[in-house]
């Protein structure tokens, strides 16, 4: 009997398919069914891929139109019909349909169905926003939590636990968690980044991060520096952060530091460019004076720290005290 | 009899149906028979690509019938390519449609796509429906049409000793009828059967035909038409043939290795699962596999879905194993 009605196909834009798409939807919604047989569904009735992309969620599935999940890292053409799964939102399913004359009616429909009830499900499993469900990020992030509920947690985050991952640590807000791959708006103003790895070892990425922090600055005259810093980066200088409690009696070098930038409103500015540029030339141009400036500047300095810093040695101890600094300075909840 | 709800449908096969039912209903009368085989349906059938875009040669072959009965038609594709390895195995295919619609075309592409993926030869054989010709006009045949193949596998560039009949629906009971045959008669040897959610029990009478009454596809009423119009004032009585409906077959030992599939929520769930249960009771080989939320045929009308997608691969993948040994 089976082969009577013939198949499930691509709907003709005839008239009743509209009605067909709308009635095809509410069924799956009323039956509850998953992200992946709404975007299969609007596949095979458009009889192109679709793909659904919810960043915030980080969903991501495609289906093709013979109902396959194949994901592409192919961004999608600015000429597909979508739909948003909020009015005013960001595009989040497309019908992979190259550009035609005249927009198809039956497509609208379909997306329009097939948006609204992702929605739904979107809503009713994951949550609004889930990533920023403080509880659950700090479960993942917890080393001493049972793997199980880390894996339970990441999986309600929208995180792939078989996909590596990423902590960030921001100085204002709450910790936050990263796929690998395209974070889609980090976090504003100071951050230390975790370095990338598998889910369970985020509390792992988590510690790093929170050392990364340390080591940020503000950015400005009286604390120079990169307001953004990557774990993977510091390598072994991360090692400092554990010689350096936040608060704790600055070390000499730090004194010193602290003693001649009270006198000298250029100092850590100057000294923070000739510790981070590769030659005097650059640092000179980096901080807008002329090259003999510097040389002036330098001078000054050494006399007020009592090293110098125009030798490997001296710039060498120089970074270290910058970075001890930044430490000392920094307030973190170690 | 109190009777428990139904399993519900699988999802996106609920949605499926959703779609299909102002084309096929759940139901059908002994009156309906002729508006259904002028269907929509069958003509589409006729446009399918038979070669695969090539890939297989097509030929209508009329071969002998049984004694004194017409030619039958056998539906022929081999791969156009020269075999690499020594004479192909054979699909033996038998449509379905509930023993009265239907012919030789129907259900074929899921046969043709086996046989591209594991290189064999397809024959698909059209038999008489009833009610215009009762039992045994059909199983006969089917079972002339297999003796044609393997008479003539050589000529097919096929192996006679590698055939395994396939079939849904009705031709899923008369593949299992076939197996009977040829066990009984000493016919040609089939090597394995291929039944997907096949009809096997004219008795129409367990619990899943009660369940499902009035739901999805083929339920109570389509096949109780189905079966009278294939065995008339027999059905149901004591005296129907186990070729007929081979769930009457009293020994179920000797036959090539079975592969049974049904969906959970369709009219043949039970019958199907009872003779796969039987097989195994009878020290035979057999895997069954129930789809939950699967309706009749559902992977036939909706090959996209998850589930069907899951269904098509089982089949795939225990005819590759049947066909490595």
């Amino acid at each position: 009997m089976k082969e009577l009605a013939g198949r499930l196909t691509a709907l003709d834009p005839d008239a009743g398919a509209a009605v067909r798409v709308i009635a095809y939807f509410d069924r799956l919604a009323e039956s509850r069914a998953g992200l992946e047989a709404l975007v299969r569904g609007a596949a095979v009735l458009a009889g192109v891929p679709a793909r659904l992309v919810d960043a915030d969620r980080r969903v991501q599935v495609r289906v093709e139109a013979d109902g396959t999940r194949r994901e592409n890292d192919l961004p999608p053409d600015p000429g597909w019909p979508y739909a948003a799964l909020t009015p005013g939102g960001a595009p989040a399913l497309w019908l992979e349909r190259a550009r035609a004359a005249e927009p198809s009616v039956v497509d609208a429909v379909i997306l329009e169905r097939a948006a609204g009830a992702v929605r739904l499900v979107l809503d009713r499993t994951r949550g609004r926003a889930p990533a920023d469900d403080p509880a659950l990020v700090e479960t993942v992030l917890d080393a001493t939590a049972p793997e199980a509920a880390r894996l339970h947690a990441a999986r309600r985050l929208g995180l792939d636990p078989a996909a590596p991952a990423r902590a960030l640590a921001p100085l204002d807000g709450r910790p936050r968690i990263a796929p690998a791959q395209g974070d889609p708006e980090p976090p504003v103003g100071r951050v230390g980044v975790g370095p990338v790895v598998p889910v369970l070892d985020l509390p792992h990425s988590w510690e790093q991060a929170r050392v990364a922090l340390r080591f940020s600055a503000e950015g400005t005259a009286q604390d120079p520096g990169s307001g953004v810093v990557h774990a993977d980066e510091l390598g072994d200088v991360a090692l400092l952060a554990h010689l350096v409690a936040p608060g704790a009696e600055p070390p000499p070098d730090v004194r010193a530091l602290e003693a001649a930038a009270a006198a000298t409103p250029w100092l850590l500015t100057t000294l923070h460019a000739v510790a981070t540029t590769v030659s005097l030339r650059a640092a000179a141009s980096e901080i807008n004076v002329h090259h003999s400036t510097l040389q002036e500047r330098l001078a000054h300095a050494e006399h007020l720290l009592g090293w110098p810093l125009r030798t490997p040695q001296g710039r060498f101890r120089l970074g270290l005290a910058l970075a001890m600094r930044h430490l000392v300075r920094s307030q973190g909840e170690q | 009899m109190t009777q428990a709800p139904p399993p519900p449908f699988d999802p996106e096969l609920a949605a499926a149906l959703e779609l299909i039912k102002d084309v096929i209903s759940p139901g059908l009368t002994m009156d309906e028979i002729a508006d259904v085989r002028q269907g929509a349906g069958i003509q589409m059938l006729a446009e399918l690509d038979l070669t695969l875009d090539g890939f297989f040669e097509v030929e209508d072959r009329a071969v002998p019938g049984p004694e004194g009965a017409p030619e039958i038609s056998l539906l022929i594709c081999r791969p156009a390519v020269p075999a690499q390895g020594g004479p192909r195995p054979v699909i033996y295919h038998v449509h379905g449609g509930g023993m009265i619609i239907g012919n030789n075309r129907v259900g074929v592409d899921a046969a043709l796509a086996w046989a591209k993926e594991l290189d064999a030869v397809v024959v698909s054989v059209e038999y008489r429906l009833a009610p215009e010709h009762p039992h045994p006009a059909p199983v006969e045949d089917v079972y002339v049409g297999l003796e044609w193949t393997a008479k003539n596998a050589a000529e097919l560039g096929a192996d006679p000793q590698r055939i395994v009949v396939a079939g849904a629906s009705a031709g899923g009971g008369l593949s299992a009828a076939l197996a009977l045959l040829t066990r009984d008669r000493g016919g040609p040897q089939l090597i394995g059967q291929l039944l997907m959610c096949p009809m096997l029990d004219d008795r129409n009478d367990s619990p899943s035909t009660y369940q499902m009454a009035g739901l999805g596809v083929w339920d109570r009423t389509a096949n109780e038409t189905g079966w009278t119009a294939l065995l008339g004032d027999l059905r149901g009585g004591p005296d129907v043939p186990a070729y007929a409906a081979p769930a009457r077959a009293e020994d179920l030992s000797g036959l090539p290795p079975a592969f049974l599939d049904v969906g959970s929520a369709e009219t043949f769930r039970d019958e199907v699962v009872a003779y796969a249960s039987r097989i195994w009771q009878a020290g035979g080989a057999a895997e069954l596999h129930v789809w939950p939320g699967g309706f009749h045929g559902f992977d036939g009308f909706a090959p996209q879905a998850a589930l069907s997608q899951a269904c098509r691969a089982a089949h795939v993948e225990w005819l590759r194993r049947l066909l490595s040994r």
